[in-house]
Formats: C-alpha cells, structure tokens, sequence
C-alpha cells in the first residue's frame, strides 16, 4: 500500500514539473541571413566532362506507312463469270 | 420508176405478211395434233414400254420444248438405259431451253445414264459448285465431236486452271479453239456462228488470264493483241491489258489504253477501276496533281450519279419485275432516269448470258400462251403449271440478273472509292516527305517556267491527236516522263 502510494505521489509530482516547464523558457526567436551571393564562376567542380559541349539532336530513321494500293493479282473472277454465261 | 419500186416493195411485205399470218393461224393446230397425241400416249392404258420417251417425242414434235422437258427428266428418274435418239432429243432440249432446266436434277440422276448431255449439265453443276476435280471427271465423258465439245473444253480448261495444272489446262484451252471454230465454219445460222466465234475468242481470253496469274504479263499482253477489235469482248479487255502492262510498268501504255474508255463510241463502257488505275499509274510516275486530279473527277462524277441511282434503284429491290420491264423500254425513255442506267442496259444487253435468257424466256412466254388457249383437259392442266413454273422462274432469273448488274456496279463504285482515298493518303504522305527532305520533284509544276500552265487531266489526249479516230483506238499511249526524280529546293537569294 505504501509502496503503490509513493509510486503515485512520484508521477503526480512529475506531471506537475512538466506542465511548469516551458512557461519558463520563454519565446524562441529564428533569425536568417537577409543575402547571401554565390561567385560560381570560382566555384571549381572536380571530376570529368562526359556529355557533348553543343547542343545536338540523335537522328532517326521516319517509319514509312505503306499503304496497299489496289493489285489485280487475276481474273478468276471474270473467268467464272464466263462459264456462268455459257448457254 | 418510184411506182414500179413501191410496187415492188409493197407485194414483198405483203407476202412476208401473209406467211407470217399462216403460220400464226397454223402452228397452235399442228402443234395440237402432236400434243392430243402425247396426251393419248399419257393416259393410255396399253402397256407402252417407254412412255415418258414416247410422250416427250411428240411434245418436241409440235416443239412445246418447255413441256417435252418435263417428260424427258421424268425419263431420266428411271433405270431403264438411254438409247441413240433419247441422247439426241436430250441435247436438243438443252439447246432449246437452256441449261438450267436440267439443272434441278440431283448428281446422281445426271450422272446414271452416262449420257453425253447429262455429263455436261452435271461438269456445269460441279463447276459453279467450285468442285473442279469432279467437273472434269463428268465433263470427260463429253466426246470431241459433240455439239457442246468447245464448251466442254472451255470449262475442262478453267477448272483445271482453278486446280493449278496450267499445261493441261492450255491444251483444253487450245482444244476449245479449235473445236469453236469447227462449229462456227458449220453454223447455219449467222447468230450461232457468232456463238461460236466468241467462245473461241473466250477461250483465248482465259489463256491470257492465266498467263497474268502466272505473272506472265508479257505473254498475256501478247494473247489479248490476238483478240479483234471487232469482237464484242474487246472493249471490256482493254482494262485488262492495262492492267498487265501497268506490271510491266509500262505506264504510258497503260494510260493510253484507259483513255480509249473516253472516247463516245465506247460510252457505254465504264469502268471505276478503270479510274483507280489510271490515279494509280500518275501515281507511279509520280504526277501526283493529275493522279489527284482523277480522284477528284471521279468522286465527282460517279458518287453524285450513284447516288442518284441507289434512290431509284433501292426503291424496287424486292419487285420481280421491274427491272426487266425497264430493260424492256425504249433506250430514250431509260435515258431520262439517269445516264448511268442507260449505259449500264447497253452494257448489260451485250452479255451472251442476257441474250441467251431472253431467248429462252421469249420462247418459255409463248409456250405458255399456246398452252392456255388449249382446253383444259388434265394433261394441259399438268403443262401448264409446268411451263408457268418455267415462266416465272426464268422471269425471275431475268430481273435477278439485271438487278445483279447494277447492285454491282453500285458496289464497285463505293469499292473503289475506298482505293482511291488510299492513293491520295499515300501522295499526301510522299508530299510530306519531299518537305521534310528540303526536296522537289524534278518538275514540280508549283514552281518554275511551268508555274502558269494550267494542265488538267483532258489535254492528255488533246495532246496526242486531238481527236479519237475509230481504227486507233486501244492503241493510244502516252508521251509522259516519269518524274519521280528527287532534287534539291532552291531558296530565292542564292542562300
């Protein structure tokens, strides 16, 4: 029972100290740099240049469509028609 | 002078007159003396050996062909073998009423007797049937010195055409000549020497196409120089020979021949393929303005008329008779309608089919009539609904066929309209290439000297004579260069 009570008594006192902390700190105040230059042409990148130095297009083969134009390949057609006119 | 001439005339058509009359007056009573006796024949009760024989006899004897056959395919039904003169009433009856009447008759009836003249309507039955093998077994049996031999080698030729045996087929094709021209040194009569000259011509056709399906345009262009110009197929082949020429890429032919399809004694020939590969052949000398040009003049020229005519034409498609009662009108009256419909009665009227139906449907009408002047006894009866099942399905047949043509030809026109749309994507594609390269063609007519030649698609033949002259046509070509060449475009200001 004691023991349960002391272990009670020692949270509350905790959450207590919590709670009153930050009103102590007081406001936080962030502060940034108005302007700042960079000299790039100093800036000196190590490493070599693999891509080309102009500005260039891969060229391409066009894809043809082809069409299919009419093709008379026979005239079965009209052969058959001529048997059909026989008397 | 004039007296003794108008004199003269006037006892000639008097006499013609009354010939004409006496045998008006005479046939339905000579005829009646054979038709009382087949009927006597029929119900007689005397055991007569080979009645449905002895009745079609005496039909053909008063030449009631339509109802003789009747009796002859009753015949036929039975086992008993067919002798000499049966074989030679069989062939007369196909002459005389045609083909299609035996046509009803199953393979294994036809095929029985090995008779001569069922052999061939059975090769005709297997043929249409697509049947190849089977035509030429039955056809075989049809001997050279038969009536239908140039037909039997006709048809033997094609099949084995179809079936690819090429070398057994020209000789067929070569047998068909010979026999052809046989028949018509023989013919009596000038309309069966024509027959015969045109299934001769027919069968020199056929080789030609087969040369063509072998690829083989320069012998088939040689085969169709063979056919006269005088012959009645010989308008109709000049599509064809452009057509083997534009292979052996020989375009200036081949626009020569098409262009004789303009010229007014072939009016009534037209063709819209004949327009795609005329498109088609600029096409491929690369005048692609006069190739767009032909697709313009054709849309305008067939869709607004076919259209016309799909209106007129849709409106009777279920009657079955309209169309062979327009045919049967005056060509002024028909001329009216639509332009197209006159040319496409002229056309449909030159085909042997049509003329060989007509005949037939001509004869079947007037067998009907004699019949229904006859009493009615139940042999007449039997006659006449025979022959007036005859009559109406010939007269179906007729309209069917006319209908068929102008369907047709209304198909070909949407058809081909479609080949035309190909064309002129595929030269809105070249002319799209040609700009992306920087590139002309070598004549472009947008720029230049030829900058204000105005050159439409006429002049062509304008050009070459200025004139069609009757002798010259189908020989006709072309002067053109093909400028299919690619050069560079010049800009203005020598950059």
């Amino acid at each position: 029972m004691k023991i349960s009570f002391v272990i009670v008594s020692i949270f509350f006192l905790m959450m207590a100290a919590r709670a009153e902390g930050p009103k102590n700190k007081g406001n936080i105040v962030y502060k940034y740099k108005k302007y700042e230059s960079f000299d790039l042409g100093n800036l000196e990148v190590k490493g070599d240049i693999i891509a080309p130095g102009d500005l260039s297009v891969q060229e391409r083969q066009r894809t043809k469509m082809e069409r299919g134009l009419l093709e008379r390949k026979d005239f079965d057609q009209e052969v058959r028609q001529d048997i059909k006119n026989l008397r | 002078m004039l007296l003794l001439v108008l004199d003269i005339l006037s006892r000639s058509i008097m006499k013609n007159v009354i010939r004409f009359a006496i045998f008006i007056l005479l046939m339905p009573s000579l005829g009646g003396a054979s038709v009382n006796r087949a009927e006597k024949i029929y119900f007689s009760n005397k055991n007569i050996s080979n009645r449905s024989e002895a009745v079609t006899y005496e039909l053909m004897r008063s030449k009631y062909y339509f109802s003789a056959s009747i009796f002859a395919k009753e015949r036929l039904i039975e086992d008993k073998p067919l002798d000499e003169r049966f074989e030679e009433a069989l062939t007369t009856l196909i002459l005389k009423t045609g083909t299609s009447t035996f046509m009803p008759l199953n393979e294994q009836i036809l095929g029985k007797h090995k008779s001569q003249a069922m052999s061939f309507i059975l090769g005709v039955k297997q043929f249409h049937k697509k049947r190849y093998k089977s035509a030429v077994k039955a056809l075989n049996n049809v001997k050279r010195g038969h009536r239908f031999a140039p037909e039997k080698y006709m048809m033997t030729g094609s099949s084995l055409n179809f079936l690819g045996q090429y070398s057994e087929a020209t000789k067929a094709y070569k047998n068909c000549m010979r026999t052809s021209e046989v028949s018509a040194a023989s013919a009596n009569h000038e309309k069966l020497k024509r027959y015969y000259d045109i299934l001769a011509e027919s069968c020199l056709i056929h080789m030609a196409r087969m040369e063509y399906k072998r690829n083989d345009y320069k012998k088939a262009v040689q085969s169709y120089q063979d056919i006269p110009k005088t012959s009645y197929r010989w308008p109709s082949l000049l599509l064809e020979k452009a057509w083997g020429n534009y292979y052996l890429e020989d375009y200036n032919r081949t626009l020569g021949l098409l262009v004789t399809y303009k010229s007014p004694l072939l009016r009534s020939y037209f063709y819209p393929e004949a327009e795609v590969l005329t498109a088609l052949t600029y096409f491929r000398l690369c005048l692609y303005d006069d190739s767009l040009k032909t697709i313009e003049q054709y849309h305008e020229v067939y869709k607004s008329r076919s259209d016309q005519l799909k209106s007129i034409l849709v409106k009777y498609k279920r009657s079955h008779t309209f169309f062979l009662k327009m045919m049967m009108q005056p060509i002024e009256k028909l001329e009216k309608k639509n332009p197209f419909i006159r040319n496409l009665m002229t056309q449909t009227r030159k085909k042997i089919k049509f003329n060989l139906d007509l005949a037939n449907y001509k004869k079947v009408s007037n067998e009907y009539k004699y019949l229904k002047t006859k009493k009615q006894t139940p042999f007449i009866k039997k006659l006449r609904e025979a022959v007036g099942r005859s009559k109406d399905w010939q007269t179906r047949h007729l309209n069917h066929y006319i209908k068929k043509e102008m369907f047709d030809f209304l198909n070909d026109v949407h058809k081909y309209s479609y080949e035309m749309f190909n064309i002129k994507l595929e030269i809105m594609f070249k002319k799209r290439d040609l700009l992306y390269k920087n590139k002309n063609l070598i004549s472009d007519r947008g720029r230049g000297s030829l900058e204000n030649v105005k050159r439409t698609q006429k002049e062509h033949f304008y050009d070459f004579n200025g004139a069609f002259w009757a002798d010259e046509l189908g020989d006709y070509s072309f002067g053109l260069k093909s400028n299919c060449e690619e050069v560079k475009v010049k800009r203005e200001g020598g950059v």
